[in-house]
């Protein structure tokens, strides 16, 4: 029984951390805690879209910046459709658009893998608790 | 597709304009703002706006005064060794 309950557990926490991959706050959301999970879908997608709008999405290069590309996708597996469209090098960016476009897609993906660590140590004490 | 919706996806299609210019660098607040906000939104125990805008503004300052300080330390070393 309370293996079972352990199972669940881990299964409850594994759904958490990918929700909150998927949709930034999403993790939060199913955990009730809702005014956190609207804070962070916010600024996370804001960060993420200003960093695209001044570098445009050719920052998203997996070829050539393959460091930022791993920050980039905490934000969302979406970053891959979005590298699927800029593989050919079809939007190139260079200078200073590039360098502050990539840190910003880069800190807002970081900044989700913060967020979604937080949400699977949240299910983590409810399940504590819940177990007593 | 209709306009609206090629002009938006236009906006991300196109790199901004921004030169080498010590104003660029403002760019840097907004990050830290979004840097303030999400640190501290899994950091509070409750979410109350007043509370939570009074700790954020805090963190933001401490994050822009530590930055300028470094700043000048490294100004004033490279000032050193140059003149």
């Amino acid at each position: 029984m309370a293996e079972r309950s352990k199972e669940s557990n881990l299964f409850f926490l594994l759904v958490v951390g990918l929700l909150a991959w998927v949709v930034p706050g999403a993790g939060h959301y199913v955990l009730g805690e809702r005014r956190r999970s609207i804070i962070i879908f916010v600024t996370i997608v804001l960060t993420f879209c200003t960093g695209i709008y001044i570098g445009s999405i050719g920052v998203i290069d997996l070829a050539g910046a393959k460091p930022w590309y791993l920050a980039q996708i905490m934000n969302s597996p979406m970053v891959a459709a979005l590298e699927r469209l800029t593989a050919d090098g079809t939007y190139p960016v260079y200078g200073r658009p590039n360098e502050i476009g990539q840190i910003y897609t880069s800190i807002a993906g970081l900044l989700n893998l913060l967020c979604i660590v937080n949400a699977v140590y949240l299910a983590h004490l409810r399940g504590i608790g819940a177990r007593g | 597709m209709s306009i609206i919706a090629t002009v938006i996806m236009a906006t991300f299609t196109a790199p901004e304009r921004i030169g080498t210019t010590p104003q660029s660098m403002l760019w840097l607040l907004p990050l830290v703002a979004a840097i303030a906000v999400v640190y501290k939104t899994t950091k509070v125990r409750t979410v109350k706006a007043g509370e939570f805008i009074k700790e954020t503004a805090i963190l933001f300052g401490s994050i822009i005064v530590f930055i300028g300080v470094t700043a000048l330390i490294l100004y004033t070393f490279v000032w050193l060794i140059t003149e």
